[in-house]
C-alpha cells in the first residue's frame, strides 16, 4: 500500500518501483508526538527535515501581543521544513495540533535523495509548488472573501487534500481543530468564527462530529465557497 | 476562568450562541466582544445605509454582561 507521502508525490510525478522502495527506506523511523507540541520553533537552526505521516500541524507565527496566526495546514505527506538547511534557521513555527506522527531525516539525506531520483525529486518539486499556490489562495481568502465564504472554501479545500491521500470516508474526513485554532487560521476572532460554523451547520452544508467535517453535498458546499480547485493542480498525475 | 456566551445581532440575523468561551479577564471579555463588530460589519457591508451591530455577553447564570454596540450611519447629503 502506497503511504501519504507517495500519494502526494505521485500527484507531480510519476513513480516508479525502485522510487517507491527508497521512499520506504526513507520513511524509517517514525517518531509519534502528542498534540499541541512544537517540531520546529522560529529561530531554530537544526539541518533536520521533518516529514507528517499521520495526524494533523500548523506552520504558525506569533505576535508581540500573543495573537497567533496559523499560515498553513501540514496533513500526512507534508513537509514540514523541506528547506531549512537551505535557508538557515526558520522564520516560523511549526506545531502538532492533533498526536501526529514524524519522521526525521537530514537535510544531507534529502539532496542525496532529490540526486538520484529524479521522479522524487520533480515530486518534491510540486509539493514545494503546490504549497504555495494553496498560500496564495489563502491570501486571496484572507483578504478579499467573507468569513462564511472563507471558511467553507478552507474546508473544500481540506476535502480535496484529504481525498489526495485517501482520508475522505462517507464524505467526511477528521480535523481535530480548536475553535481558537480555526480562527487562527482564517485570522478572525473565536467569537466569529463560532458564528460561522454555526451559520454552516445550519444551512446543512457542513456537520461536526467529534472532530470530523462531514459534508454531505460538496458541490453545494463549492458553489457557496466560490471554490475553484485548480489552484491544488490536482490534474496532473 | 469562566464560561461567557456571544449573542449577536447583525441587524438582520441574531445568533444566540451556545458554546461560550473561556475567558479570564474583564478585558478579555471587551475585547472579544469589541473586535467581533468591525468582522460583522465587514461581511454585510454595505447592504444597506443604516444597520446595527450588536453583541451581548451573557455569563453562565444568564446575566448580561456586557454590551456592544456599532452602529453604521450613512446618507446622502445632495
Amino acid at each position: 500500500m502506497k503511504n501519504a507521502t507517495a500519494k502526494r508525490l505521485g500527484h507531480g510525478a510519476a513513480l516508479n518501483r525502485e522510487d517507491l522502495a527508497r521512499l520506504d527506506r526513507f520513511l524509517h523511523p517514525v517518531r509519534r508526538v502528542p498534540a499541541g507540541t512544537d517540531l520546529i520553533q522560529r529561530g531554530e537552526t537544526v539541518s533536520c527535515v521533518r516529514l507528517m505521516i499521520s495526524g494533523l500541524s500548523a506552520r504558525y507565527k506569533l505576535l508581540p501581543d500573543g495573537r497567533r496566526s496559523i499560515m498553513a495546514l501540514l496533513l500526512p505527506g507534508d513537509f514540514c521544513d523541506l528547506h531549512v538547511g537551505v535557508l538557515g534557521h526558520m522564520d516560523h513555527s511549526v506545531m502538532t495540533l492533533a498526536e501526529s506522527e514524524v519522521v526525521e531525516t537530514s537535510q544531507s539525506d534529502i539532496d542525496g535523495m532529490m540526486g538520484a531520483f529524479p521522479n522524487i525529486a520533480r515530486g518534491m518539486r510540486w509539493i514545494d509548488m503546490v504549497d504555495q499556490s494553496i498560500t496564495r489562495e489563502w491570501l486571496v481568502s484572507m483578504g478579499r472573501r467573507r468569513a462564511d465564504r472563507q471558511m467553507a472554501h478552507f474546508f473544500c479545500e481540506i476535502y480535496h487534500r484529504m481525498d489526495m491521500i485517501d482520508e475522505v470516508g462517507s464524505n467526511s474526513f477528521a480535523l481535530p481543530m480548536t475553535q481558537e485554532e480555526l480562527a487562527d487560521t482564517l485570522g478572525i476572532t473565536p467569537v466569529h468564527a463560532l458564528r460561522v460554523l454555526q451559520s454552516l451547520r445550519q444551512s446543512g452544508m457542513v456537520q461536526f462530529q467529534d472532530g470530523r467535517i462531514s459534508i454531505p453535498k460538496l458541490d453545494s458546499l463549492e458553489t457557496f465557497a466560490e471554490f475553484e480547485g485548480d489552484y491544488l493542480h490536482l490534474g496532473r498525475s | 476562568m469562566s464560561l461567557y456566551f456571544f449573542d449577536i445581532d447583525d441587524g438582520e440575523v441574531e445568533t444566540r450562541d451556545s458554546t461560550g468561551q473561556e475567558l479570564a479577564r474583564s478585558e478579555d471579555i471587551r475585547w472579544s466582544a469589541i473586535s467581533v463588530l468591525p468582522e460583522l460589519a465587514k461581511d454585510a457591508l454595505p447592504d444597506s445605509d443604516k444597520r446595527t451591530f450588536r453583541v451581548n455577553v451573557r455569563d453562565e447564570a444568564g446575566t448580561v454582561v456586557y454590551r456592544a454596540t456599532l452602529t453604521l450611519v450613512a446618507e446622502w447629503l445632495q
